[in-house]
């Protein structure tokens, strides 16, 4: 089956809710839009499952989203499409590759990547992102991923192949602990951001040799 | 290019964490290629935003699937970062059943001569060639980036095929400088066209500041009208300053003209 069909299905399922979008089935298709505009009746329209993008891009202020699972989608709008493969789409664009990572996961297939494997594989510039210490990547990521103000996925990856993540709250790494009916964002490797940002921590640390 | 319904196609751009500028012009190519119903699929992913290279494929239903690097020019992206993020091992790649095709980046494809030739032509409406200078402007010093070279051998071509009086390309950071554009060249007009893969902070501000158009890189880049006010008169010349070429529409044409020279070079 292909993931605009899974997507039917999920929703046939009960699932109404990624990230902080609600979807709800219409007449002839689907209405997406912001958790908290449920009940709204005043609501800029938008038709064209390319216009996600633009919803996605910044946020109420106005300032742009680098990262399209942090919690600050805006608010106001009302996105319409019309058939399985347009809401394909256009939560591709809202949540970029979150519902084929919910599906792998589901199956099975889902394979997280330990940060220091994905630190280790850097060149250039971020190559330096080795050198930060357990303890630093621990802070690092305690303050950027988290779950207010951070990010709202849910971390599946360990620290090492033999070191668990330690500190996180249990709401930031368990996948079903979701309200019903939300299909979680999973984080199956550490983004680009956050590599990023370990980049002046790490730089910190002399080189072990 | 046949259509292919059984074939993902997969557009890579390094995007952006500051700004949307650097991902828009791949998703408007993923866009207008997606209308024309070629292929079972497209998708974009970026170096800088999501869905990342990592994550891409996991939203692809096809099991043949094309990558086309939306870059200048070969180099660190496409050499390097590209590959080991998808996990390539060369052209094509068998990785959990499915086939990976990895194509040349557009800018380093032939057919860039023709969207060049477009854009300053468009830039300058009912101006003659033989009284104009062409110029390229790449970034030049890159790490490892063959941009300046492809700029140049783009500038090769346009000198032999176009009626230009001179075609240069010049560099913001290594000579020939376009900010010594003036002295540089002597026709009367001048068309300033950026090789570059989507505007941004060199197009918006660093050019026109080294053109002289600007006296100061100002804010708020995306929202600037330089490209608007042509031509600008300096120097005792009329200067036409085009927004760089990766915007330009028929870069899609050229996206599939690179999946197409991979279905020659690696006929089964
Ligand atoms: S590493 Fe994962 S959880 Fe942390 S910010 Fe990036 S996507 Fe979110």
């Amino acid at each position: 089956m292909g993931i605009a069909a899974e997507i039917v299905r999920l929703l046939e399922e009960g699932f109404d809710t990624i990230g902080q979008v609600r979807i709800l089935r219409t007449g002839g298709g689907f209405d997406l839009r912001h958790v908290d505009d449920a009940g709204r009746g005043d609501l800029h329209v938008w038709c064209r499952p390319e216009e996600a993008r633009q919803i996605a891009a910044s946020d109420d202020a106005g300032g742009y989203r680098p990262l399209k699972t942090a919690p600050n989608l805006r608010r106001g709008w009302s996105l319409r499409v019309s058939g399985a493969e347009e809401l394909r789409l256009a939560l591709d664009f809202l949540y970029p590759a979150m519902i084929g990572t919910f599906l792998e996961w589901r199956a099975g297939g889902l394979m997280p990547v330990p940060l220091r494997e994905t630190l280790g594989r850097q060149t250039g510039m971020y190559r330096v992102t080795v050198r930060i210490t357990d303890a630093q990547a621990g802070e690092l990521i305690a303050e950027h991923c988290k779950l207010e103000g951070g990010c709202l996925r849910k971390i599946l990856w360990s620290l090492s192949a033999e070191t668990p993540l330690k500190g996180l709250s249990p709401a930031k790494t368990d996948p079903d602990g979701v309200r019903e009916g939300e299909i979680p964002l999973l984080c199956a490797e550490a983004c680009n951001l956050l590599v990023a940002a370990a980049r002046p921590v790490a730089k910190q640390t002399p080189p072990s040799k | 290019m046949q259509s292919k319904p059984n074939s993902a196609l997969v557009i890579v751009g390094h995007g952006s964490t500051v700004n949307p500028d650097s991902s828009a012009p791949t998703h408007l190519h993923a866009d207008a290629i997606r209308v024309r119903g070629l292929f079972g699929e497209v998708h974009c992913c970026f170096w800088k935003e999501e869905p990342s290279v990592r994550e891409v494929l996991r939203m692809v239903d096809r099991d043949d699937i094309y990558i086309v690097p939306n870059f200048i020019s070969e180099g660190y992206f496409t050499d390097n970062v590209i590959p080991r993020e998808f996990g390539l091992e060369g052209p094509m790649t068998v990785r959990g059943g499915r086939l990976l095709k990895y194509c040349e980046p557009v800018g380093s494809h032939a057919s860039m001569t023709r969207v060049l030739l477009h854009r300053a032509r468009e830039a300058t409406p009912g101006v003659d060639p033989a009284r104009t200078a062409f110029l390229i402007v790449g970034h030049g010093t890159g790490l490892n980036d063959n941009s300046a070279k492809a700029a140049k051998e783009q500038a090769a071509r346009l000198r032999t095929e176009t009626d230009y009086a001179e075609v240069l390309s010049t560099y913001m950071e290594e000579p020939p400088l376009v900010a010594d554009w003036a002295t540089l060249t002597s026709a009367p007009n001048v068309v300033v066209v950026p090789f570059f893969i989507s505007d941004g902070l060199h197009s918006y501000q660093d050019i026109p500041v080294l053109l002289g158009i600007e006296e100061e890189a100002g804010a708020a880049a995306s929202q600037r009208g330089v490209f608007r006010h042509n031509p600008h008169s300096l120097h005792g010349r009329a200067l036409y300053y085009a927004s760089a070429i990766g915007t330009e529409p028929m870069i899609a044409d050229v996206i599939l003209e690179q999946v197409a020279q991979f279905d020659r070079t690696h006929a089964a």
